[in-house]
Order: C-alpha cells, then structure tokens, then sequence
C-alpha cells in the first residue's frame, strides 16, 4: 500500500513538472481577462520616481513648456501610452505648453491618437475659447525627422529649423506657441516615453549640450537599466511600467479634481492593475508550485 | 583606394568630432553645425532610400526563386506601396484630406486609421503574447537549484509584489523594499556594467578612427 502511495505521489510531482503549456496559457488568459472584465478597485499610491515627476511638472514656472517625446512603438502601447495621455491631461489641466515630438515612425500615429484623445475630452467640457485646447495655441505636434543626433541637437539651437512645419503641414514659424518655445530655454522638462534606450539619448545630447531636464517612461522591465540615471539625478523622475502609468493617473486624477475638473476620463494604467495583481499573483504562483514539484522529485531521486 | 577612402573618411571625420567638443571657435563649431544639420540628413535620406531598396530586393529574390513562404513576401511588398502611395497622397486624417481620396461610405482608410487598425492591433498581439511565453518558462525553468538562483528568486518575487498596489494592503513596507533593490543593489550592479560597456565603446571606437578594427568595410582584408 505504502509503495503504491509513494508510486503515485512521484508520478503526481513528475506529471506536475511535464503539465502541458497550454493549461499555463489557459490560466494566465483567465487571470488577465476575468479582471479587465469584471475590475476589482485598486487605488494606486505614488512611488517616489513618479511623485518626484508630478511635482516637478506641477511647479515648474508657467513660462517653460512640457516636451513628450513619443518614443515608443505599438507593441509596449498598453504599458507606455497611458503615461502619454496622463501627462497630455496634466499639462493641459494646468495650462502648460505642451510640444510632442517623435524620435521613430511608429511615435506619429501613436502621439496623434494620445493628443486626438485629450484634445476631445478637454474640449467636450470647454465652455470659452480658454478652456479647449487648440493646435499650434497650447501644443505643437512637430512629428518626426531624422537623423537623431540632428534633431535632438538642432532643438537646441532653435526648434523652427528642425522642424520647419509641424506634423499637420502648418509653418511653425507662424504658430502662436512659437514665440514662446524657441529652443530648450524654454522647455522646462522633456519626458521621453520610451520602450528602447531613447531616454539615455536624451541624456547625451540635449542634457549633457544644453543642460534640458529630462523626465522619462519606460516598460517595467527597462526600469531597472534606468535606476542609475535617476540616482544620478539626470532623470527628474520615472515612470515605471503599468504601475507608473497608474500612480500618474492617479496624482492627475487628484489634480484635476482639485482643480474642479470632474468630468470622467478613461485611466486605462488603472484600470489595468486588476490584471496585472492577477497575473502577478498568478505566475508566482506558478514558480512556487514548479519549485515544489522539483524539490519533491529531486528527494527522492537522492 | 576603395578601402583607403573610407578609412581615410572615418579618421578625418572622428578626429573632427572630438574637436569641436574641445576648440570652441566659429570656424569648428561652423563647420560641426553644417555637418550635423545638413550633410547627416541628406546621409540620413539616402539610408532611407537603401533600406526600402534593400527590403524589396530582399523579398524580389525570395518569390523568384520560390523560397519558403515566398507568398508572404508578396504581402510585404503590396503592404509597403499601399501604405506609401496613401501616406504620400491620402493625407493623414479625414479633417485634413490629401490628393487622393481615402474614405468610402463610412470606411476610412487614411494612415491614421491604417495604423490605429493595422500596425497597433498586429504589434500589440506580438507584445502580449511574451506574457504567455514567461509564465510557461517561470513554472519550468526558474529554480531555486543554488544560493544565487534563490536570491534571485526571492528577488523576483519582492519586485513582482512591488509592483501591484494591492500588496501594500498586506504588507505596508514591501513597496518600499522593491524600490530599495532597484535603487541600491541593482544601481550598484549597473553602474559596474555600464563602466564596462563604457570603456569598451571608447576602445572601439578608438580602434575603428584609427583604422585597427575595419570589420565595418565587410571583413576581410
């Protein structure tokens, strides 16, 4: 009897260890898709990096503008675009200048989308002139150019020679915003929202040249790579993964509402975190149960 | 002379771009200006140029001969003249109308909608599927089997908390312990990294203006 127990406890560990992939998949699709449908609240709490971000942005004299470089690509848009669209509602919620520029090709349809977004929300509440937000008035979608090094460069000389029309076909010479954005002068932090190693350029050239703070949004598995810039204090602040998008939101959401700015917007970084405890949860989960399964074998192989 | 010219292009142009991060006259910082704003992008133009060659050729060569899944390379190619003729001609929103026309009925197909319904629905799918992909290779591989593995385990474990707001609810501190080990000890470990990289940037790019490293050329001598 007793050998028999042994027989099929070993064969429950080992069939463990062999478990077909496909079950993996089937959990890890349940664990995502159950908490996006049905969420369950979570009220993010700012980490460091981000608070020291917000507050910058939130006190940096009025005169200076907010510059997004948008340098991701569609496959990190779920982690990475709601930081796009949390800063665009800040900036805009506190009556910043706002520039968009994109370092890849990849960065103009997906700028287009956040600004299109936040342009809609603000203005379906304008009720003056003031309240919406106007192209070329209180930001400017210069787009993209190449080479890198030119552009990041050129921007800090004067920004019109890099860009001598604006990502819609406008002369930028003649946008209003112009006369206030010339160059980094005038920029009080540029946060390049990133899936590569963009921001570290930004440190090289428009930080190391012209003394340009830079902010920067990365995936969560960058983050680690960007500790040291932080530390350093070349980076103003970080944003994080999922988590940072969600305790930007956040920090916004409270802004806003202090500001009496109380219509709904949709903070997708948020709404996202139900997913992502779950799946969290979940593949530790998994390595727990691996780990169990190969002590229990490797016993009693010994 | 067909390789000397190039190594002789390299040396001139890599002394000088360290020059002007030294000599701060007119002359050198003229000349740096003129290097980077109009000669880097017509360089930058003609890349453009050789990559789309590049890429067509590429794909030419593998529905001649008939290579495998040569019928995909066919979708590249009509993909890449479609989406070029409309975002040369067909504008790039509906507000804003270019030469050609690019809505039917209600069906739009301007760059904008070909990349909000195309290229992001296609790269985010890519993306998501690593999420299934680490979960399988997590249960299979990642094994406490000594001192390092189990630190890194653990290590694991403490950022992943971290990183979901609702384990502040159970554990108050652990937030603030995962930022600990990326602000600290994973500093600590990338600075070392980085150095490294660092210094063997320069090496290289020392040995390639001096014209000692010319891998570059296409190897060989």
């Amino acid at each position: 009897m007793a050998a028999s127990g042994s027989a099929g406890r070993k064969g429950f560990w080992e069939r463990l260890q062999r478990i077909d992939r496909r079950w993996i998949y089937l959990v890890i699709w349940l664990v995502v898709m159950v908490p996006l449908i049905k969420p369950f609240p979570i009220k993010p709490v700012a980490s460091p990096p981000v608070q020291q971000m917000f507050s910058y942005i939130d006190s940096m004299p009025e005169d200076k503008a907010l510059i997004i470089s948008v340098d991701y690509s569609p496959d990190t848009q779920a982690e990475l675009h709601p930081m796009t669209l949390a800063l665009l509602r800040h900036a805009f919620a506190t009556d910043r200048r706002v520039g968009l520029v994109a370092t890849t090709v990849y960065g103009l349809g997906l700028g287009e989308d956040a600004l299109r977004e936040v342009k809609r929300e603000f203005d379906s509440v304008a009720t003056r002139h003031e309240d919406s937000v106007i192209s070329g008035e209180d930001f400017i979608f210069w787009g993209w150019t190449t080479p890198l090094l030119t552009m990041m460069l050129g921007m800090g000389e004067r920004i019109t020679n890099v860009f001598p029309v604006d990502y819609y076909g406008a002369r930028t010479e003649s946008l209003p915003m112009t006369r206030h954005v010339k160059n980094y002068n005038d920029v009080g932090i540029l946060v390049s929202v990133a899936g590569s190693s963009m921001p570290i350029s930004w440190v090289a050239y428009a930080q190391t040249q012209f003394g340009l703070r830079i902010g920067c949004g990365t995936t969560a598995v960058s983050a680690a790579d960007y500790y040291t810039y932080l530390n350093s204090g070349q980076f103003t602040g970080m944003l994080a993964g999922m988590r940072g998008a969600a305790e930007y939101e956040q920090l916004t959401r409270e802004k806003m509402d202090r500001l009496g700015m109380t219509w709904r917007v949709r903070n997708r970084g948020t709404e996202a975190m139900s997913s992502q405890t779950a799946a969290h949860i979940a593949i530790i989960l998994f390595i727990v149960v691996g780990n169990i399964g190969y002590f229990a074998t490797r016993r009693r192989k010994s | 002379m067909k390789r000397k010219l190039p190594l002789i292009i390299v040396l001139v142009t890599g002394i000088f771009g360290v020059l002007t991060y030294i000599i701060p006259h007119p002359i050198i910082q003229d000349t740096d200006a003129v290097f980077r704003n109009d000669i880097l992008r017509v360089i930058g133009a003609f890349s453009i140029v050789l990559g789309i060659g590049s890429i067509l050729r590429h794909h030419f060569i593998k529905i001649k001969r008939k290579a495998e899944h040569w019928g995909y390379s066919w979708i590249t190619v009509v993909a890449l003249f479609v989406s070029a003729i409309i975002g040369l001609f067909g504008g790039i929103d509906p507000t804003r109308p270019g030469l050609l026309p690019t809505q039917v009925g209600g069906f739009s197909f301007h760059i904008q909608s070909l990349f909000t319904g195309l290229i992001v629905p296609l790269g985010s799918t890519m993306f998501a599927l690593l999420a299934f992909f680490m979960a399988s290779a997590a249960y299979r591989a990642f094994r406490a089997r000594n001192l390092e593995a189990t630190l890194l385990l653990v290590s694991a474990f403490i950022l992943m908390l971290g990183a979901v707001p609702l384990t502040r609810m159970i554990v108050r501190e652990l937030p603030s312990f995962a930022e600990w080990i990326l602000a600290v000890p994973n500093t600590a470990a990338k600075r070392g990294i980085g150095f490294g990289i660092s210094l063997g940037i320069l090496a290289t790019s020392l040995k390639i203006i001096l014209g000692i490293e010319r891998g570059w050329l296409g190897g060989g001598e």
